[in-house]
Order: structure tokens, then sequence, then C-alpha cells
């Protein structure tokens, strides 16, 4: 049963590497269907961990442990967990996503099989960072996304601006490398202070092997350097750029997946492994994440293209989950890994959105756009405003229960934490505004354009899941609380029930 | 040792012997066959470090050149045999490297300057006196002149000028460091305990030691004793700048492991500091300025000078004698990184020059599209430059880093760390650039795509084995991090 966690990364790298070194003329005739069915097959493999039921309880339910590099003490040691299973089916989920897009209408630029490659090395690399228990394990694995992710951006992205593109990979690329650098000494702080890099070990700790001083610098290096991947304010000015300029497999990985990379570190490493450092840096972090909230939204108010648009609204969300995470309560935290699940979903399905607009009309200006989008491409129209209304956080959608729980479990003692959950809030109602501008310069409207072409089969099917998997968040939300209950308890060292 | 004549344990000093002993032969098959027959002093010469190598493999430690208990002048320990390792095997590619060019180079000065250096670096790494140190140092330098004017033509003549100037400075700094630390401490032997009660001789002692680590300095292209390096190497042959940056690095770091961390441990407290500043400014220096560099060998001569930085940072954590050790170690470790990756591209830019119109000093842009054209070579170079980068996935450079930071922080020197993270992120930059170029789409400019040719045997086997050990450290980069894990120096 264990051996599923090493399948889980395997599959995808063995098949990258597989493809890499296939003669040039069957590699790039099997490359997509290669891709699809190691993404699939991951999928699968995704599923199947399941069956050693996360939810039952706050340990590990799988667990493989080896040497790797015995001179620094790094072991290739993965776990799954509750907090872990729903980012791993994420992960998977959008892996499959991404190659399906790329194996029906691939964008131009380079060759599919080296996009193939790049994708598949990219679900890898998150799948490995998701399950990864050693702190140095966790680093190589972070590191691991970075360079096909840049190579997606340099040579996919938008093919209009060829110097755009290569600004926004290069920034990519250099701002994730400083935040990884950090994040790195952060790594070998406590791993030398503590005298372990097992993740398990230190959560089970709880700190206890590091004075005051070495937690409360050890915590700002590490959500100094993982800030950058969320991205916290004023660390994400990368991202914009980067959403901008990618295809939209790129867009779709970049906030489904690379995002979430950040915040479970949080949530992984930081939050149990330096509780003392963590309580100290805790209020800058959730100032920062509620001026992400409220800069993102007011960013949002004015952008005029909707792949910026959906990018800074990643900043406001992700601000939700750093507020949330940064509250140390129960209820936050668990808001704060729902609405990281959630914004992956709706998140992916707005970029599979805007990217198929900025196809169709080489431009993702709303105004390039034009109104009446449910007139003229009703399916499109159609998932746009759904994405739009689970984004503003609707009741009954998955954009609503991880954003109120964020809120409330930061409803604290004290004035500080309560003037932040009402900023918080303030910032729930400027995503309405902003998202219902969208809809009025886009969905809505008379149309001035001819009639485009509407979403195609493969765009449905890829849509499809995501639209049921926000419904179903949204209705029986406790699906995944009761995943990531238990984890979360034993992640903040409480006893169980206090959800 | 009452006799006369000292024993000498021939096994231990086989390493050195090999290529010393194939220098002798191809001097000697030269005199007697003349310069008709110099296919025959190929093999010789690739025998000799080959022999050297396996030499390596039955040596269990021991000491030789002995005058009484602990005052040794060659010991087999650890350290040596590492240091030995990497040397046989970077003059090994870059002699393969040389023996493969097209413009071939006069074959027995090539092979006899080579071997020489070769054997210089491989006593220096088990030299356990300041005499030892100084001889062989220099006869792993000296050649060095000789080898990078072997063109005989202009710029080889410059180059090999400065790299000579270089030299004779470096030297005098050496000898004077080597009388002060001899005046202060009355021994010339390494490894024994510095008397603590130096006395009113501790500050001489201390200027000893920083000029000898000076003249060290310069092997290593440590900032400010780095500015023959770029003229130098776009001077010298390409594989000659090959040897200069793996094999003279080599012998620079042994010389500095043995002045300060074998000579010098209860002084750990002192040097530890300014090494960390030295090792802070190189690599930003070297990064900064490898940044701007347009053509190929000028990048790596910038590369190598900012990996100098990293080589050296290490030391900077060994703040105590206690932690002198695990210092040396992941300083050995980086530099056993950095040596195959260096090779590795060394061996790609060599296949480039050979078909490009301006030789060894084609520019960056002759790489455009060599993923179409050349994919083997591209693969190689790609995976060389991120190894470097420390970015998966290059595992080997990435173990590197980590194993190289780890002991600045362990001693809590912030600063130092937040220049490692900086140049982290220009390392990336560096790399990146020239790695980018590689996919990019649009022809490369000014190749003749006729001039290519098939490539030799002898390159081949230094690309392989370049490509082969950043492999083999990236899959098992437990030998990137336990060089010299818990053995102890003296």
């Amino acid at each position: 049963m264990s051996l599923l966690l090493l399948l889980l990364i395997t599959l995808p790298l063995g098949a990258a590497f597989a493809l890499l070194l296939l003669p040039r003329v069957v590699g790039d005739h099997l490359a997509p269907s290669v891709g699809v069915a190691a993404s699939a097959l991951t999928l699968g493999v995704a599923l199947l961990t399941l069956g050693a039921r996360p939810w039952s309880t706050g340990t590990p339910v799988l667990e493989l442990d080896a040497p790797w590099i015995p001179a620094i003490g790094v072991r290739l040691h993965l776990v799954l967990d509750g907090v872990s299973a729903p980012l791993v089916l994420l992960t998977a989920g959008l892996g499959l996503a991404v190659t399906l897009l790329t194996a029906r209408a691939a964008p131009s630029g380079g060759s599919v099989r080296s996009l193939v490659v790049c994708l598949l090395v990219v679900e890898g690399g998150a799948l490995a960072t998701f399950t990864a228990s050693d702190l140095l394990l966790f680093f190589v694995a972070f590191e691991v996304v970075l360079v096909p992710m840049w190579a997606v951006i340099r040579w996919w992205g938008d093919p209009h601006e060829p110097a755009l593109r290569h600004d926004a990979a290069a920034r990519f690329v250099l701002y994730t490398a400083l935040g990884s650098a950090v994040m790195l000494a952060g790594l070998l702080l406590v791993t030398l202070q503590a005298g372990s890099s097992d993740i398990v070990a230190l959560t089970a700790a709880h700190g206890a092997a590091m004075g005051r001083t070495t937690q409360v610098v050890a915590a700002a290096l590490l959500v100094g350097g993982l800030a950058v991947k969320v991205p916290i304010w004023p660390l994400h000015t990368w991202l914009a750029p980067a959403h901008t300029a990618a295809p939209t497999v790129g867009s779709v990985l970049l906030a489904g997946v690379l995002l979430k990379m950040g915040t479970y570190g949080l949530a992984r490493v930081v939050v149990p492994v330096v509780p003392e450092g963590f309580a100290a840096v805790a209020p800058t972090l959730a100032v920062l994440g509620v001026v992400g909230i409220l800069w993102g939204g007011l960013a949002c108010l004015v952008e005029r293209d909707l792949k910026r648009l959906v990018a800074f609204s990643s900043v406001a969300h992700m601000g939700f989950v750093a507020l949330g995470i940064a509250s140390g309560t129960p209820q936050g935290l668990q808001g704060a890994l729902f609405a990281n699940v959630a914004h992956g979903v709706i998140t992916g399905l707005l970029f599979v959105v805007a990217g198929g607009l900025k196809d169709r009309f080489a431009s993702a200006r709303l105004a390039d756009i034009g109104g009446g989008l449910r007139d003229r491409s009703p399916r499109l129209g159609g998932l746009l405003a759904l994405g739009c209304v689970a984004g503003l956080g609707l009741p009954g959608l998955a954009g609503f229960w991880g954003e109120i729980l964020a809120v409330y479990g930061s409803w604290r003692d004290g004035v500080f934490w309560k003037s932040l959950a009402v900023l918080a809030v303030i910032g729930t109602a400027l995503a309405a505004a902003y998202l219902l501008r969208v809809l009025r310069a886009v969905w809505h409207g008379e149309s001035d354009q001819p009639v485009g072409a509407d979403a195609t089969g493969v765009e449905l099917a890829v849509t499809l899941p995501l639209v049921v998997l926000t419904v179903v968040l949204g209705l029986v939300p406790w699906l995944l609380l009761r995943l990531t209950e238990p984890t979360v308890q034993h992640l903040l060292g409480l006893g169980r029930g206090a959800v | 040792m009452t006799a006369g004549v000292q024993a000498v344990d021939w096994l231990a000093i086989g390493p050195v012997l090999g290529p010393a002993v194939a220098a002798l032969l191809v001097l000697a098959l030269d005199a007697v066959v003349g310069a008709r027959r110099t296919r025959l002093v190929d093999p010789i010469a690739v025998a000799g470090l080959l022999v050297g190598l396996v030499l390596l493999v039955p040596q269990g430690g021991g000491a030789t050149f002995c005058t009484a208990p602990g005052r040794c002048s060659y010991v087999v320990s650890s350290l040596s045999l590492s240091l030995q390792a990497v040397v046989l095997v970077a003059a090994l590619v870059a002699l393969l490297l040389a023996i493969g060019l097209r413009d071939r180079l006069p074959r027995t000065e090539l092979h006899l300057l080579v071997l020489t250096a070769t054997a210089g670096a491989c006593a220096l790494a088990a030299a356990r006196d300041y005499a030892t140190l100084a001889v062989a140092l220099e006869t792993a330098s000296l050649p060095l002149v000789a080898l990078v004017a072997l063109r005989r033509d202009g710029r080889g003549a410059e180059a090999g000028l400065k790299l000579l100037m270089t030299s004779v400075v470096s030297f005098g700094l050496l000898a004077l460091g080597i009388a002060l630390v001899y005046a202060s401490t009355g021994s010339l032997y390494l490894g024994r305990p510095v008397a603590t009660a130096l006395g009113d001789l501790r500050a001489a002692h201390g200027v000893g030691l920083a000029l000898v680590v000076a003249g060290a300095a310069f092997k290593l292209s440590l900032v400010p004793f780095h500015l023959w390096t770029p003229d130098t190497y776009a001077g010298a042959p390409l594989p000659v700048a090959a040897f200069l940056s793996t094999v003279s690095k080599v012998a620079g770091l042994s010389a500095v492991v043995l002045v300060l961390a074998v000579g010098a441990p209860e002084r750990a407290g002192d040097w530890a500091a300014p090494v960390g500043v030295l090792a802070a400014v190189t690599m930003t220096v070297g990064n900064l300025v490898a940044l701007r560099q347009r053509t190929a060998v000028r990048l790596l001569a910038w590369s190598t000078v900012a990996q100098a930085g990293w080589v050296v940072l290490p030391l900077a954590g060994a703040v105590s004698a206690s932690r002198v050790t695990s210092a040396v170690s992941a300083s050995l470790g980086y530099l056993l990184a950095y040596v195959v990756a260096t090779l590795a591209a060394f061996a790609v830019v060599v296949r480039v020059a050979e078909s490009h119109p301006d030789g060894a000093r084609h520019p960056l842009t002759a790489y455009a599209g060599l993923w179409r054209r050349r994919p083997a070579l591209a693969l190689v170079l790609g995976f060389a430059l991120l190894c470097l980068a420390g970015l998966p996935p290059g595992v080997m450079g990435v173990v590197a880093k980590i194993v190289a930071i780890a002991p600045v922080v362990g001693v809590g020197a912030y600063g130092l760390v937040a220049v490692a993270v900086v140049n982290v992120v220009l390392g990336v930059a560096v790399y990146l650039r020239w790695a980018a170029g590689l996919v990019a789409s649009g022809e490369a400019i000014g190749e003749a795509p006729s001039a290519t040719g098939a490539t030799p045997v002898a390159h081949r086997l230094a690309l392989a084995l370049g490509a082969g050990g950043c492999v083999a450290l990236s899959v098992l980069p437990q030998l990137v991090a336990a060089v010299l894990a818990r053995v102890p120096l003296r």
C-alpha cells in the first residue's frame, strides 16, 4: 500500500524521463498519449490512496521511509495524511486536465513532447512536495517544479509578446529561487538545531528541541521564503505577469498547484515544527494577508485584462488562506486548507475559460472580448459565470466555506484580530464587486462581436469535473473538512473535536 | 628513523608516481623516437593517470617520509585520497579533451606538462609540511604557464605572461607566509598542535597564515586575486582552461585546507570570518560579472570565480576547532560537484568551439537551437548548467548548495547566509541565461554546418565521463555529502 506513494511520484517523472529519451519521430508522435496515460494512471493511484482512510486519524496513514543521503541525515520519507490527501488529489486531477488540454490543442511555441515533459515534471514535483516528510527532501521537491514551469512560460506562453513572456518567465524563476533559498536557510536552521529533518518527528516534538530565538528566526525565514510562492503581498509581483504570459495549461498549474505548495509549506512545516516562532510572526503574516485581500480586490476593480484579473484575485484569495493559517486556531487552519483547495478548483476553472477566450480573441482584455458572451458562446459564458460567482464566495459553492471559516477562525480576542477579520470581510465585498464587474462587461450585455466558437469538447471535459467539485464542495463541505480535521488537530497539537 | 636513508612507502605515493613516471616515459620516448611517433605518447599519458587512479583503491592510510613519529611529510588520509581522486579524474578529462582537438597541440609538451602538474597536485593533497606544500603547489602551477602558451600565438603569449606574473607574485606571498609561520612556531610540519601560547608571535603567525592563503587564493581565483582568470582562460586552449578551472582549483583548495584546517585548526576562530568575507565577495563579484559575459569561455571563467566563493564558503562555518572537519568536508563536497559539472560544461564547449568559425571565442549565441541540431550535446550542457545553478534535475548541485550553506547556518552567520541566498538567485540567472539559449528557436549565428565532423573518440569519452559524473552524483548525492564524513583530518 505504501508503494502507492512511490508510484505517485515515479509515474509522472518516469514517463517524462522516458519521453525525453525517445527518438524524435516516435517521441513527438507518442507524447500526448503518453502524457494523458501517465497522468490518468497517477490520478488512479491518487484515488487508491484514499483507501488508506486518511480522515480516520491525524497521523500519517501511508508511510514510506528509506535512506537517501545518510551523510546529512536526509531520508526518502514520504507520507500521506489528511492535509496532503486533498492536495494530492487536486494535483493529480489538474495534471490530467492539463495533459488532456495539451493533447487536444497544444499551445504553439515548441514541440508538444517537451511541453508534456515539462507538465509531467511539474506534476511529479508537486506530488513529491505534498508527500515529502523530510525537510530537505521537501526542499528538493519544491525546487523540481521551477525549471519546467519557467520553460512552459518562456516557450509556450503568449505568442504575441515574446519579450513580455521572457520577462515574466525570468521574473517567476528568480523570485521563486529567492524564496526557496531563504526557505532553505530556515530549513537548515531547524534541521541543525533540532537535530532532525524528519517532519513527522518534528511535528510530534512541537518545537521542543529549539529555543525561542531559534524558532522565531527559523519561522521568519520559512514564512518569508514560502510567502514568495503563496504569494503574500508585497511579494506577489511575479504572479500577474506569469499568469498573463503563461499558456492556459501553465496558468492552471500555477494557480492550482504551485501556489498551493507555498500554503502547504506553511501548514506542514512552519505551524507544527516551530509553533512558538510562528506565533511570533503570525500577526505580521495576518496583516500582510489582509493587505493582500484588499490590494488584490482593489487591483481587480480596475484591471482590464481578464487573466491578470484572475491572477490578482488569486492574491486576494491566498490572503484569506494566509489569514486563516496565521490565526493559529483549528477553525482558521481548517478554513485555510479548504480555501486552498477551493481556490485551486475555481481558479483552475477560471483560467481554462480565460485562456480559452484569449486563444479565441488573441487578447484577454475585457474590452477586446466584448459583451454578450452568454449569447455568443453560451457554454463558455456559463462556465465563466459559475467561476465568478463561486469566486465571490456565493454560499452553496466551494468558495464560501473556506473564507468564512478563515475569517471565523481569526475572530480572536483583542481588537487586532477582530479588526483584521472585519477588513477581510470587506475584502469579500470587493470580490463581489469585481467579479460582478467582469460578468457585466463580458457575460452580460449586447454583443457587438460576431458569434464566436463555443467551448470545445475537451474544454467541457476538463471543466466538468471542476464544476462538479465546485458545487459538491459548496453543498457538502464536510467531505473535505472531515478529511483534514484530525490532521489539523495533530498539527496544532490539540485534542480532537474543536470544529 | 635512525638510519640515514628513510624508508619509503611506495604504495602510499603511488597516486603521485603514476603521472610522474608517465611524464618521464613521455620525455624518454620523445628523446629516443623523436617527434615522428607522437601518437604513442597519448596512451602512455592516459595510462599514467589511470594507474594513479587505480593505486588509490588499495590505500588504507599511513604516512611516509617521516623524520620522527608524527613528523611526516606525506600522509595518506581520506582528505588526500578524495582530493587525489578528483585531481586525477579532472586531469584525465582535460587530457582527453586536448587529445581530441582537431587543431592539435604539440603532444610531448602537452602530456609532459599536464602529467607534471597533476603529479604536483596529487603530492600537494598529501603534503604535511610547508616545504613539501610549497614545492608541490609550484609543481602544480608552473607547468600551466607553458600549457597556456602552448599555441605559441599572441593571445596565448599574453595569457601565459599574465599567469606567469600571477604565479610569481603568489609564490612570493607563499614563501613569505611560510617564513613567518616557521619563525613563529618553529616547525615546518603541518598537523602538529599550534602552540597555544604563541605569545607575541601570535600576530606574526596570523600574518603568515594570511599570506599563505593569499598565495593559494590566486590558484582558486578568489577575489581580489582573480584578475588573471578571464584573460588567461580566453587565451589558453580550451582543454587547458578546463584543467585550470578544475585541477588548479583543487590544488588551491588543498593548500588552503592544509594550511588552515590541518595546520591551524586551533585558530579557526581567527580565520573563519576572513575566509567568509573572501567567499562572499568572490561569489558576488563572479556572478555579477558573469551575468554580462557574451562569450562562453569568459562566462565559464567568471562562473569559476563565483563557484570558488561557494567552495570556500563552508570554511566560514569553522568558528571552532570542533567544527573544522565538517566544514572541510562540506567544502570538498561542493568542490567535487563543481569540478564534475564544470568538466561536463567544458567538454561541450570544446565540441561547439570545434565547429564554430570563431573557435574558442564563440559567443553564447552559438548555442541557439543546439537542442535541435545536436540534442546530446545540449542535454549534457543543460544538465551541467542546472547542476552549477543548483536546480533540479541537477540534484548534485542542489545537494552541494545545501551542504555548503549548512555550516554557515549552523553558526548563525546570517549576514553570510544572506549573501549566499542572493548568490543562489544570481547563479540561477547566470546559468539559465545560457541554458535558455539551448532551446531557443532561430538559427545559430555564424555556424558553418559543414564543419560539424564526427566526434573523436577522446571527446566522446570526455563527454561521457563528465555527463556520467553529473548523473551518477545526482542519483547518489550521498557521494557529494560524504566525501570526508567523520574522518579526522590530522
